[in-house]
């Protein structure tokens, strides 16, 4: 470059603080935004609401049979119709919704209980946990989920919810401790983390204070996203006969009853299987519409 | 004089990588007196942030403190069990470190985290901890103190940031700070901002402070006494007017000579130094400078130079020396010569490109 140098006048002035919400406070602004997740959202605060109306009660009993005709298809007084049994359907969904949240949050529970502190201990200190961990997610996935289910409920004998959510638990952690592994493998090495052990943090205080909130964004999504995935299975497990013992309602053992009548009374499998799909589809809306909300790559 | 604060003797540091053991720093001895300003300088890779977390017992994988002793008010940090060491971490010894962006957690409230130390040590319950968090902001001058201690780190400058940072690190009021390029990731004027701040905690509050850095203008501003580290090593040692002045060794004075200095009345050429520092999994025998030194002479190649007195109270590891350089072999004149005129001279002083 020939000619004279050019004054460099323009002055670089230190940025401005950024004036910018938190990260709850901005994924939540995110989120508003989009429509289909909101909607979603609005529906299953709407299904925790019947669900809890149901504890309380129902339009009719659940159990006794004979409140309708049986088969009887959807009529003013029994909107969704009666099953085989003649018990109204609607009382019954309004239950199923009940026991299928349980199983799908009770589920996502046990999940983090294990996937959490294993994915951290591993991804933190790597070494052997976490070849142990590692060859056990492998040796889980590598046998059938409903395999693994099926000897369980078999083994902790038939079938109250407890046993149900842990056996489906003990067959779906294994995405979630590898989430956690592997957002504390990267963690690990960001420089706050050594900052916090330079100021004498112990090993505890690190994983749960400093890598944990770190990686919640992740954690929250792959939780909703594994909801609708146990609630599904259940409703199989169910529709099986190996999930929730009647006569207490399931959506999937309500499709069940009604597989042998479909082609006279489509009404008894319609109506818990829509229930089902409806409530899958927006715990998916609501998980992508986090996933988006929370990724740190998508700021606006 | 009293005791040292801390000594370090002959620390070693290898990394056991797959292509064979690196040796981070070999052979280091050094003391810190209570309440001075030691600067450690040196390019990048040269073992001298690795010196520094290896007294906080930090030095990360695949690496390892494979000899020595770094003795802290008489006791053996290399020899204490993990808890005791963590034990001094963050209330003895406290550490700052470049970057601040990265080095605070993205997540926590800025006043949570300058309180941690205290909660890490147990000095003080939670609400008492962040009450003293936002005096250490105010004190580091932190505007707004308050307001910033509830601030999320993203929202704060990068000079905030770092303030948080020095506040952290002086929460548990430590005997010693080692601050590992504390400037580097900032503007300029807040570098001189944040220098002043720290000669000002030192002479305030007497913490000695190891300040690491590879920028000369730093260590001029702030430091008493300089280490200058090359490939692992101390190649000089002194206080900052005898380096600057009358440096011993050729990198020293090279290193000085390859910045602009504005108290010259003589002007200078800018020069680089010549070539790359060595790969210290094989570490050039003899002087671990010689490839790039200009003044090498025969037992350079062979024996490594002893760190020697070579003035009072500077100490240098060269068979040279720039005394005798200047005197028997006209240094300053050398350099001038361009590369390849049979100046008698390997590796020859490239200028600096010129756009």
């Amino acid at each position: 470059m020939g000619g004279r140098p050019i004054a460099i006048t323009t002055f670089i002035a230190e940025p401005m603080a950024q004036r910018r919400a938190g990260l709850w406070t901005d994924a939540w602004r995110r989120l508003r935004r989009n429509r289909l997740a909101l909607v979603a959202a609005t529906y299953l605060l709407g299904l925790v609401g019947v669900a809890i109306l149901a504890v309380f009660w129902t339009p009719y009993s659940t159990t006794h049979q004979g409140i309708v005709l049986p088969y009887q298809g959807p009529t003013p007084a029994h909107p969704l119709g009666g099953d085989s049994l003649g018990r109204d359907i609607l009382s019954r969904l309004m239950e199923g919704a009940q026991i299928s949240l349980l199983v799908g949050v009770g589920t996502q529970v046990v999940v983090l209980a294990l996937g959490v502190p294993l994915g951290l201990l591993a991804g933190y200190f790597r070494s052997w946990l976490d070849a142990a961990l590692s060859l056990l997610i492998n040796i889980f996935y590598g046998v059938p989920d409903l395999l693994v289910a099926l000897i369980l409920i078999v083994l902790l004998g038939h079938s109250g919810l407890g046993q149900i959510i842990f056996a489906i638990a003990v067959t779906r952690w294994m995405d979630m401790a590898r989430l956690v592994r592997g957002q504390a493998m990267s963690l690990r090495e960001r420089e706050f983390v050594e900052a916090a052990r330079s100021c004498g943090s112990g090993t505890f205080k690190i994983l749960f204070r400093h890598l944990l909130p770190n990686a919640l964004g992740p954690i929250i999504v792959q939780a909703t996203l594994g909801i609708p995935q146990a609630i599904l299975f259940e409703a199989f497990l169910s529709f099986l006969g190996l999930g929730v013992q009647p006569p207490t309602p399931s959506w999937g053992s309500m499709a069940a009853d009604g597989v042998q009548a479909i082609r006279i009374s489509p009404h008894i499998v319609l109506a818990p299987t829509i229930a089902l799909s409806v409530t899958l589809m927006a715990f998916n809306f609501v998980g992508d519409g986090l996933r988006d909300a929370l990724d740190p790559r998508q700021r606006r | 004089m009293s005791p040292p604060l801390l000594e370090v003797r002959d620390l070693r540091i290898r990394f056991f990588t797959e292509d064979g053991e690196v040796r981070a720093v070999e052979g280091v001895s050094f003391d810190l007196q209570e309440g001075e300003i030691l600067g450690i300088v040196g390019e990048s890779g040269c073992g001298k942030s690795m010196t520094a977390l290896s007294i906080m017992g930090l030095v990360p994988e695949p690496g390892r403190v494979t000899g020595g002793e770094i003795r802290f008010k008489g006791r053996d940090l290399l020899s204490m069990a993990p808890d005791e060491v963590r034990d001094i971490r963050g209330k003895d010894i406290a550490m700052i470190f470049q970057d601040p962006l990265s080095s605070l957690n993205p997540v926590l409230k800025t006043g949570f985290q300058v309180a941690e130390p205290m909660l890490a040590h147990q000095r003080a319950d939670k609400r008492r901890a962040l009450a003293r968090a936002v005096e250490l902001l105010r004190q580091v001058r932190v505007p707004a103190a308050e307001q910033r201690a509830r601030d999320y780190p993203f929202q704060l400058s990068g000079g905030m940031r770092q303030r948080a940072m020095i506040a952290m690190g002086l929460a548990n009021a430590p005997s010693m700070l080692i601050a590992d390029e504390p400037t580097t990731a900032l503007d300029v004027t807040v570098q001189a901002q944040i220098l002043d701040l720290l000669r000002t905690l030192n002479r305030e509050t007497r913490t000695a402070i190891v300040l690491i850095t590879h920028n000369l203008a730093v260590v001029a501003g702030l430091c008493s006494r300089v280490i200058v580290m090359y490939a692992g090593q101390i190649v000089e040692e002194g206080s900052v007017f005898d380096l600057f002045e009358r440096p011993q060794h050729p990198y020293t004075w090279l290193l000085l000579r390859s910045v602009p200095r504005l108290d010259r009345t003589r002007p200078e050429r800018l020069r680089s130094i010549e070539g790359l520092p060595p790969d210290l999994i094989a570490p050039p025998p003899g002087c671990r400078f010689h490839p790039r030194c200009p003044f090498r002479i025969e037992p350079c190649f062979t024996e490594p130079p002893p760190l020697q007195e070579v003035g009072p109270g500077q100490r240098a590891a060269c068979w040279v020396t720039m005394r005798r350089a200047h005197e028997e072999m006209g240094a300053a004149t050398l350099l001038d010569v361009r590369p390849g005129a049979g100046s008698g001279v390997h590796g020859p002083i490239r200028e600096p490109h010129r756009g």
